[in-house]
């Protein structure tokens, strides 16, 4: 479970959250949705300890992550896919997937087929590097590395992004499925809000770095008011 | 330093030509008042002085590093000791414009295969070029007089000047100040030509470029026209500073441009603070007066000058200098002033300035 | 055959290799802390002098020639973490300029300082194998068991140096924490702690560098690696840089074009072998001959 009480970031002048308070729980996803520069991102690199905030405080259950080191977060459990992937492209897929690994006392070799198992098509390009991986194989390879580690909880960015309509709707029945299975506290940043609500238990609507609704994911995606003013989502 | 740094910052060229020729006067008149020893020291300052304003220039406005102005300084030197060694009578004149033309053209030849580089590999392929200078000198004894070097006695004082002096000693302390006041001269005309660079089309072109290439080059300013200029004009100083520094030693040999010597540059740069005039002053004396303040430091701790320790200890008090005044001031000296001023002033805080950017 | 191998042309391969390895030496040491703090370490050859000098004070008290490897070794690779802490951390993020104001700084220190401590006079280790060159029916071979101990030790090096980037859990972060430092924050990497150990292997290499020079004819003097680090930087950059394969090979071939240019040319111009090799190479590919991306910011 993550908990973020009244967080404020600033870049400078630019006041990218403002007071965001929201509960994760865990076995569900959290999606965080908002137009351009809502402040997303923003909030993930924060939970991940990239970007210290003005105010506010981060629990991971009962421990409080502010001020600790982004390694030290990743250490604790949590997981970030972070906006364009993160895929390190003069390393192999395998490499990748170690690299993921490092930092837990998973075993590797279990982890890796457990990954494979997951994305055959990552078991497939093993050695291959990962300049030659096409988008959506380097979002498994991202997803996978982050698994790998067996997180408690996964920040996801934009996990969608420049991937085929079919794709997403396989790549969101997974997280689904992952955080279900696995008990797993997801935090789902998505452009894509309307795929997004689709999947998610609860959803947070971030704008200009304030939440202007948060609930049930059903009830946000059914106000009709939120799509339009918000989402950008055209009324149907 | 206030008086100065504001004289120096005059916004004509008109007003910046007196304020360089009432600061060069002033420091003239101080000559008279010097032992003969001060006054060579004094010289050797205002040499130095015009090569770190060069570096200072190159490093500081259009944002290259060099380690190889020892090496324009050696080949401007070598251009005026060969020439002179020749032809002691020509006017000195000619002889400082052949430093200043031979610089120039080795900054190019080292310009054009490095503006495409940049920081670290800009730094290395300069500091090639200044390694290779030594050996090199060494090696074409014919020319350049190898190991030994070359004499030469272009500095006589003239008949006029030796009247100001009476005493045993006259001729000695005449021919000290002659020399102290020229290179002063020397120092005060590059100086002025430098501040109106600073405030010409090229000097602010060159910021753009240091600031932001990508930008400038979208405004129309030729990356590596401007890049190659800043270096030619580097080289030049440095071309003329080695010239001056070897005539006032009456002899140009391979030992006094050694790497160290580009090191000593750099530290003079950055302790007196980098891209500005009252900077390259402020280096000009510390290398004037660093003899006497190494010999202050080893009396103060009791280590014998001749030792080994003693006669390394200006390269570790430069060095340690360099060091912390890079980790801890990188503005340098100059940048005393301002919290010197806001201490003395209850006007409204100065700006810091734009000049350095570091 | 033995004829061929004695010949002058066969004396300068081997006295090229000889002197390229040393290049290549250095130059692997510099590209690896270029690989994970890009900075362009100018103290490195200095770094690596003084731990020689206090592995040789040690020699001088009495232990043997394989306990001063090990001494200047370790000294070297303390110098390095420490040089990182100190006097580099403080500047990630600065100006490129900075580091490389503080390097040349540190550079002149470490030589007055050597030179104040053991003068700057010349001091060399007893090699521990004979520098007499091998005869073959009568005909002298330019190969001496000291010219074979210098290639395989440093062949030894380089090779364990790629086998802990290839093959090991450290080696893996360490290339990720240069490739990519902010994900491997983000996948728990301590990516400071990786900046500091590519420092300690860097000084290591460097160190044995050093020492193979002490151990030499010619011996080692507080300046002597000025010229080293200039030819292992023009080796590195001709190779980019980034590349430790191409840094290697850039040393080999400055080592031998510095032989060639000073056999068959004029050692007059030798002094400018170094910089013409690099121009040519830097107006054939800006990018290094052995890099493959093709755009670089230099
Ligand atoms: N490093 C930074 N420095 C300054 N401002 C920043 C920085 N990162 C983000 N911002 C600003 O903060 C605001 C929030 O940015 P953020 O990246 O969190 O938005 P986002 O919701 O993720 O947008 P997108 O959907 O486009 O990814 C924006 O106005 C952005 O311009
Ligand atoms: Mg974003």
């Amino acid at each position: 479970m993550i908990r973020v009480e009244g967080l404020s970031v600033n870049y400078g002048a630019v006041r990218a959250l403002r007071s965001v308070s929201f509960e994760a729980p865990s076995g569900q996803i959290t999606a965080v949705v908002g137009a351009n520069g809502a402040g997303k991102t923003t909030l993930l690199r924060t939970i991940s300890g990239l970007v210290s905030p003005q105010s506010g405080t981060i629990h991971l259950d009962e421990v409080s992550l502010l001020g600790l080191a982004t390694e030290k977060i990743a250490r604790l459990g949590v997981g970030h896919v972070p906006e364009g992937r993160g895929v390190i492209e003069e390393l192999t897929v395998e490499q990748n997937l170690r690299l993921g690994a490092l930092s837990s006392k998973v075993n590797l070799a279990e982890g890796l087929e457990e990954q494979y198992a997951r994305f055959p098509v990552l078991g497939d390009r093993q050695r291959k590097y990962c300049a030659t991986l096409s988008g959506g194989e380097r979002q498994m390879l991202a997803m996978a590395r982050a698994l790998i580690a067996k997180p408690q909880v996964l920040l996801l960015d934009e996990p969608s992004l420049g991937l085929a309509p079919q794709v997403t709707a396989q790549l969101m029945k997974a997280i689904r499925q992952l955080c279900e299975t696995q008990d797993l506290t997801v935090i789902l940043v998505e452009q894509n809000a309307k795929s997004a609500l689709r999947i998610a238990h609860q959803a947070l609507v971030l704008h200009l770095g304030s939440v202007v609704a948060s609930g049930d994911a059903a009830t946000v995606a059914a106000d009709e008011d939120l799509r339009r003013y918000y989402l950008g989502v055209a009324v149907s | 330093m206030d008086w100065f740094l504001s004289l120096t910052r005059q916004e004509t060229t008109h007003s910046r030509l007196i304020a360089m020729a009432f600061l060069t006067v002033l420091t003239l008149v101080i000559t008279f008042f010097l032992p003969p020893v001060a006054d060579s020291q004094l010289a050797g300052g205002a040499a130095i002085a015009i090569v770190v304003l060069g570096l200072s220039w190159l490093t500081g406005w259009s944002g290259q590093i060099s380690l190889g102005n020892s090496g324009f300084m050696a080949v401007g030197a070598y251009a005026a000791g060969i020439w002179a060694h020749h032809h002691a009578s020509t006017p000195l004149v000619f002889t400082f414009v052949l430093a200043i033309v031979f610089g120039g053209i080795s900054g190019l030849i080292i310009a054009i295969p490095s503006t495409r580089l940049r920081g670290p590999y800009l730094a290395g392929m300069t500091l090639a070029f200044s390694a290779a200078v030594t050996p090199l000198a060494q090696n074409f004894t014919s020319v350049t007089g190898g190991e030994g070097g070359l004499f030469m006695n272009s500095l006589v004082t003239p008949r006029w000047f030796l009247h100001f002096f009476s005493g045993p000693n006259a001729a000695i302390n005449a021919s000290a100040q002659w020399s102290a006041d020229l290179a002063v001269v020397v120092a005060g005309v590059m100086f002025f030509f430098m501040a109106n660079l600073f405030h010409s089309r090229t000097g602010r072109a060159m910021r753009l470029v240091r600031d932001n290439d990508v930008a400038a080059e979208l405004m129309g300013v030729n990356l590596a026209r401007t890049r190659t200029t800043a270096f030619v004009v580097s080289a030049a100083y440095a071309g003329l500073g080695g010239a001056l520094y070897s005539l006032l030693q009456a002899s140009v040999r391979p030992e006094t441009f050694p790497i160290g010597l580009s090191i000593t540059l750099l530290t003079l740069m950055v302790l007196g603070g980098i891209g500005t005039l009252s900077g390259a002053v402020i280096g000009g004396i510390i290398y004037s007066f660093s003899a006497n303040l190494v010999a202050h430091v080893n009396s103060l701790t009791g280590v014998n000058p001749t030792s080994n320790v003693g006669a390394n200890m200006q390269g570790i008090i430069f060095s340690v200098l360099l060091i912390l005044t890079m980790l801890f001031a990188p503005r340098g000296i100059v940048s005393l002033q301002y919290p010197l001023r806001r201490l003395f002033r209850a006007r409204p805080a100065t700006p810091t300035p734009k000049d350095v950017h570091l | 055959m033995s004829v061929f191998l004695s010949s002058p042309f066969m004396h300068n391969i081997f006295a090229g290799l000889a002197q390229g390895i040393i290049y290549s030496l250095v130059a692997l040491s510099l590209v690896i802390i270029w690989q994970s703090t890009h900075v362009l370490n100018f103290a490195q050859g200095a770094m690596a002098m003084i731990a020689t000098y206090i592995g040789m004070t040690e020699i001088d008290r009495g232990i043997g020639y394989w306990w001063c490897v090990i001494i200047s070794v370790l000294v070297g690779m303390a110098l390095g973490g420490v040089t990182e802490r100190v006097l580099i951390r403080p500047l990630y993020g600065k100006p490129e300029i900075n580091p490389i104001v503080v390097m040349v700084g540190f550079l002149g220190f470490l030589e007055a300082l050597a030179a104040a401590i053991w003068t700057s006079t010349t001091r060399n280790i007893t090699e521990p194998f004979s520098q007499i060159y091998f005869k073959s029916n009568g005909h002298l071979v330019f190969l001496s068991s000291f010219i074979i101990f210098q290639i395989v030790l440093a062949m030894g090096i380089m090779l364990s140096v790629a086998a802990l980037f290839r093959f090991t859990k450290l080696g893996l972060q360490l290339r990720a924490s240069a490739l990519a430092p902010e994900v491997s924050r983000l996948l728990g990497v301590r990516v400071s702690r990786m900046l500091t150990i590519g420092w300690i292997l860097s000084a290591g290499v460097g160190a044995i560098a050093a020492v193979i020079i002490a151990s030499g004819n010619f011996g080692l003097f507080p300046t002597d690696m000025d010229g080293i680090f200039v030819a292992s930087f023009i080796a590195a950059a001709v190779g980019g840089l980034e590349s430790p394969l191409g840094a290697v090979a850039g040393g080999l071939i400055i080592g031998l074009a510095e032989q060639f240019i000073l056999a068959y040319w004029s050692p007059d111009v030798a002094p400018l072998g170094g910089i013409i090799i690099l121009v040519v190479a830097l107006m054939i590919r800006p990018q290094g001959l052995f890099t493959k991306n093709t755009i670089r910011r230099v």
